[in-house]
């Protein structure tokens, strides 16, 4: 890596060696990092003040007796999946099991977390105690609630609160929650304090354990305390308080737990199996699809019409997939010479040909027919690199069949009405849109930015200039100006007769928008390779597709994983526009749909918080994970 | 290639559907013949449609009055579409600019603080920007909104100084100082102050480079500018004479026939593309004489004169009124200069007015004499600034973390005092590494003031999209859109380079 952002490096290496401090006793230690000069003394006490009172407001803002936490609380489902039916919301955990299925697996076969000393576990628990108890005293003392259940008032018509004795007295709970973490975490740290192993293996816990108990002591809770009521059903708010979130939860969630640590039971098993290639594989390839598949398949229930199916969709997808790989198994022969290219150029103009033909509506084709003829004609374009022995032009025919086989599913899937009866147009609402949105754009973007980006660093200065122009003017205008555009206009350029639903389109402009960024960043990367990578390829006889697709973008995008993984932060921050462009993403139920209830007219901070809250959760694991990742590699290279 | 390979080798040019060069170019004009006819067929596509639903695509909207009412801006009640439209650039504008000033000083701050060896300070700046990076911007500027609009309504006297400063869920309201009469004739006065100033400050440079002693050179220009600045406040309307200059170069503007115009345009369009071949030529040029061209580099001349000689018919051809417009926006440019210069104003530079609280109708509110800053300009102006300042935050942590340690020693061995070691010695080169990034988030804050339709905040987007609701003229308004980021993104960038060269190693 030759040219790589100085700041960045510099963060790292501050991340890779923490100055290892000399023990200091608690006096020593407060008077070099609090007190060590006059000047720092008073930035120490300022400080103390501004977060004194940063701590103080948070805590009356959070706890104040105006807060209508209520309506975060029967809106839960509201703000995850908006109007989804309550009849079919087994799909939603069918989905939700699979993702984390999938998760457990993929943490068994690659996750390599390695431990946390229990000495940092003893420090998180004592600040965690201290943290409670400091909030306990530093809130203001609650309003005192009358019989009648109203806030009593004194004769000024401020309402009256209860002494500082009392407050503390009705905060017991929390002073023992505060008083058992400091006493255990005193425990751990007096018998771990050591930074050195004095009882061998056992002064560390596995990471991968630590998440997996604590993700399990949180859902037993849910068995023990019974969590805020709710419901959406039908179209009408319930709120009693028999039915509680945590009641109706209680048994998916644990279902769910149990499925994680299954699998990551299964993941390991096969990582130490002779399996684990074809393992990781073919998980890599689940978390492609399963975002496709849980949205149009499992969350939509497809009626399918077993009539056209027999006659239409699978003998349409039999006949590419076999006639197909017949062609293809031909065009790998290793006499095939200069027909094999030729062939592979028709049948490119081809495909291209059918797309201009149903822009002008020349003639009729089904669109699966015409993505099929592209997929092949890009298949048989990779031909010649497989062509050689039996097994290697096997690889290209069995991977042609399964492209196939997807394809042809998925497309079934999506062109056949859903059964789900739906309140509102929007097939999923809340936090399910958003992350649906944010996972599509992030895989679809992908390609196209690594396309743009070897554009832009390509020898063609037509292709050149098209990239640069294209990535230039997308990264010049605000996203939210591409939104809407697309959101308006998508449907003026479209010929008649041809029609796309609001979130397609909006997903198409966001895609767009971030496969600019993205193609930067690649791009980052593909400048980092040497020339002589470039020049070793041509010396061994690499032709341009084989040099990009195994010597290039390998060593480009490893290069440039930081990159790439704050991009896709930012893409799942910008979801969060989907609000104001009219789609039902869980910023909009809290920013309009909640303050529109009767029930809860204008309450509105409330819901934002929670989504704030939501949004902190996802983005700090990633970027945690992220500067993880980069230490790793970073260490790789010294 | 042909030049290295030996002579006896038998060679000869490779089938057309095998040569390098010819399918290399086929591929590229066939990409790019097809980019273009795939915009073509969507232009027109969107043509017919619009006119199918009776919406003609043209820029009359921005001489008509839109009848729309903006929340905020120079002007709340504009007379046409172009004039609201504006009111929206100069908020976006405003926003931005502001946002740039506080976000970087605060960042600054913070960045600074996580620097610190104050245990308590670098953890409220970690804090800080963990939190507000990992939000995503809507989302906090809808908060700050919500949270704003809870505030207590305006009654005839409240804030927290009466008559000076005023909080409440209309907003901001404090003393404006704004440009008054005779700003413009001051201002050629403080230009003058400048060139002067410079001037001494160089001589006093070049002094105590000579000398030796310590000449003060950054103080006395400045001495010097206050002088001028004081001086001028009372003299300035001896410069009134300038407007009639601007109001000669008008009626000179306006007498250039169209045809001239437009015949300079087309031969700058012919002469760029000339002077492109001519430049390349040069570049191929060896002192052995011109190196043997490639076709490779022929495709290249004749793609540039191509597309020169196609720019030319399109300026004379396809697009006449280009020079009719700028004819007149120049002669009304120098035109409305002249009036600002004109020889009757003889007021203050500058006034200050307090603000001041109205009854209109049923309820007060703030009039308009005070700076007013609607709950919308305060949540998206909170937004930006704490968001961005996260990030230059990390940017200043990272910039001066990338100064090597040994820097710092050095400079303390020379017995530099630690102040001096900083301003000279590890901020030159932490802002070196710091500039380009900080440029970026300059771009992002501006083309992120544009959430502002979130919460009402009349910027430019906000603007247009009430515009092309009230008139359908979608198109039009994304293509102003698009023209006013892209400038915006451009003089950001243009700026942040010409310091970026100014700060680089003068290496041998």
């Amino acid at each position: 890596m030759q040219e790589e952002d100085p700041i960045s490096v510099a963060l790292k290496e501050e991340q890779v060696s923490p100055n290892e401090a000399p023990r200091l006793s608690v006096l020593q230690w407060f008077r070099t990092n609090l007190f060590s000069n006059w000047a720092n003394a008073i930035l120490t006490i300022l400080g103390t003040l501004a977060a004194f009172l940063m701590l103080r407001g948070v805590l009356n803002f959070v706890f104040s007796e105006n807060r209508e936490w209520v309506a975060v609380r029967t809106n839960l489902r509201a703000l995850m999946t908006l109007s989804y039916p309550e009849s079919q919301y087994v799909r939603v955990w069918v989905a939700l099991g699979f993702v984390v299925g999938l998760a457990g697996l993929s943490a068994g076969i690659w996750s390599n977390w390695g431990g946390l000393p229990l000495r940092r576990l003893a420090t998180w628990f004592m600040g965690v105690g201290g943290l409670i108890a400091l909030c306990v005293v530093v809130r203001e003392p609650s309003v005192i609630i009358g019989t009648d259940g109203k806030v009593v008032r004194t004769i000024e018509g401020s309402p009256q609160r209860e002494s500082f004795m009392d407050a503390m007295v009705d905060r017991s709970g929390w002073w023992i929650a505060a008083v058992i973490l400091l006493a255990v975490g005193a425990v751990l740290w007096s018998r771990f304090s050591s930074p050195v192993r004095r009882r061998g293996p056992r002064a560390e816990l596995s990471i991968t354990s630590v998440v997996f108990v604590g993700i399990g002591l949180v859902i037993l809770s849910l068995w023990v305390v019974p969590y805020g009521h709710y419901a959406f059903v039908d179209g009408t708010y319930i709120a009693e308080s028999g039915t509680t979130v945590a009641f109706s939860t209680q048994m998916p969630w644990t279902v769910m737990w149990v499925i994680l640590g299954l699998t990551f039971l299964v993941g390991r098993f096969l990582r130490s199996s002779r399996y684990v290639g074809m393992a990781k594989t073919g998980s890599n390839l689940l978390w492609l699809i399963c975002p496709f598949a849980l949205f149009w398949v499992v969350l939509r229930d497809p009626a399918l019409d077993y009539g056209h199916v027999m006659s239409t969709d699978l003998p349409m997808g039999l006949a590419f997939g076999l006639l197909g790989g017949a062609v293809l198994w031909l065009l790998t022969r290793s006499d095939i010479g200069e027909i094999g290219r030729i062939t592979a150029t028709a049948l490119l103009v081809f495909a291209v040909f059918n797309w201009v033909a149903a822009f002008f509506g020349w003639y009729p084709m089904l669109q699966k027919a015409r993505i099929s003829f592209l997929l092949l004609a890009l298949a048989a374009l990779l031909a010649p690199n497989f062509i050689g022995d039996t097994a290697k032009r096997r690889q290209l025919v069995l991977g042609w069949l399964g492209v196939m086989a997807l394809v042809h599913y998925l497309a079934t899937m999506i062109n056949t009405p859903s059964t789900v009866d739906l309140q509102s147009d929007e097939f999923l609402g809340g936090l399910g849109l958003t992350l649906f949105v944010a996972v599509i754009v992030v895989i679809l973007s992908f390609p196209l930015g690594v396309l743009l980006a070897l554009g832009r660093t390509s020898k063609f200065p037509i292709f050149r200039m098209l990239s640069t122009s294209y990535i230039e003017v997308i990264r010049g205008v605000p996203l939210i100006s591409v939104l809407i555009f697309f959101s308006v206009m998508v449907p003026l350029f479209l010929p008649d007769g041809m029609e796309l639903a609001e979130l397609a389109a909006v997903l198409t402009g966001y895609t767009l928008f971030s496969a600019a960024y993205l193609a930067e960043n690649v791009r980052g990367g593909l400048q980092s390779i040497t020339k002589g990578q470039y020049e070793a390829a041509d010396a061994i006889g690499l032709t341009a597709a084989q040099r990009t697709g195994f010597i290039v973008l390998p060593q480009a995008l490893t290069v440039s994983i930081p990159q790439l993984v704050g991009q896709v932060i930012s893409s799942f921050k910008e979801t969060s526009l989907l609000a104001i462009i009219g789609l039902f993403d869980f910023l909009r139920v809290a920013n309009s749909v909640i303050p529109a209830q009767s029930e809860f007219m204008g309450v509105k901070r409330e819901g934002i918080l929670v989504v704030a809250m939501i949004y902190f959760f996802f983005n700090f694991i990633i970027s945690k994970y992220s500067q993880r990742l980069e230490r790793r590699v970073g260490l790789g290279e010294r | 290639m042909a030049t290295n390979s030996p002579p006896s080798i038998h060679h000869e040019r490779p089938p057309l559907y095998r040569d390098v060069t010819v399918v290399k170019w086929v591929v590229q004009i066939v990409a790019l013949l097809l980019t273009l006819g795939a915009l073509w067929f969507l232009a027109n596509q969107a043509g017919d449609n619009l006119r199918a639903s009776n919406v003609p695509t043209d820029y009359d909207f921005l001489s008509v009055n839109p009848g729309i009412d903006l929340s905020s801006g120079i002007d709340t009640d504009p007379d046409t579409g172009g004039r609201a439209l504006w009111v929206g650039m100069v908020n976006t504008l405003r926003m931005a600019v502001a946002g740039i000033l506080v976000a970087t000083i605060l960042g600054v701050i913070v960045g600074l603080a996580r620097l610190s060896n104050n245990w308590l300070l670098k953890k409220i700046g970690t804090v800080f920007v963990e939190t507000l990076r990992n939000v995503p911007l809507l989302v906090q500027i809808l908060f700050y909104g919500a949270v704003f609009a809870s505030l207590d309504r305006v009654t005839a006297d409240v804030g927290p100084i009466n008559g000076w400063l005023h909080i409440s869920n209309k907003g901001l309201s404090m003393p404006r100082a704004h440009i008054a009469d005779g700003f413009y004739q001051w201002a050629v006065v403080l230009l003058i102050g400048l060139v002067v100033a410079n001037f001494l400050r160089k001589r006093r440079i070049a002094q105590q480079d000579a000398t030796g002693e310590e000449t003060y050179p950054i103080l006395s220009a400045f001495g010097l500018m206050v002088v001028v600045a004081i001086i001028g406040w009372f003299i300035h309307p001896i410069f009134g004479f300038i407007g009639n200059i601007f109001e000669a170069l008008s009626s000179l503007v306006s007498s250039v026939p169209e045809t001239v115009l437009q015949l300079v345009i087309g031969a700058l369009c012919v002469g760029s593309s000339a002077y492109w071949i001519r430049g390349f030529l040069n570049s191929r040029r060896t002192p052995a004489g011109l190196a043997k061209l490639t076709d490779d580099d022929y495709f290249r001349m004749i793609f540039a004169a191509v597309g020169g000689v196609i720019g030319a018919v399109f300026f004379l051809v396809l697009w006449p009124g280009l020079s009719s417009w700028m004819i007149n926006s120049a002669s009304d440019l120098f035109e409305v200069l002249g009036n600002k210069f004109g020889n009757g104003r003889s007021g203050r530079p500058l006034d200050v007015d307090l603000p001041n609280i109205v009854q209109t109708g049923k309820f007060p509110n703030y009039g308009p004499s005070g700076l007013n800053f609607s709950i919308g300009f305060a949540a998206v102006f909170f937004g930006v600034v704490f968001y961005t300042a996260a990030f230059v935050a990390e940017i200043v942590r990272g910039g001066i973390l990338a100064v090597p340690k040994g820097q710092t020693e050095a400079a303390a061995s020379l017995g530099l005092r630690r102040s001096t070691a900083l301003r000279r010695v590890i901020i030159p080169q932490a802002l070196r590494v710091m500039l380009p990034p900080l440029g970026n988030q300059y771009l992002n804050l501006t083309k992120n003031t544009s959430l502002a339709i979130a919460v009402g905040y009349s910027d430019i987007v906000q603007v247009g999209q009430t515009v092309y609701n009230q008139t359908g003229k979608t198109l039009p308004v994304v293509s102003i859109w698009m023209f006013f980021y892209l400038s915006c993104s451009l003089s950001i960038s243009v700026i942040v380079n010409f310091f970026n060269v100014r700060m680089k190693i003068v290496e041998r």
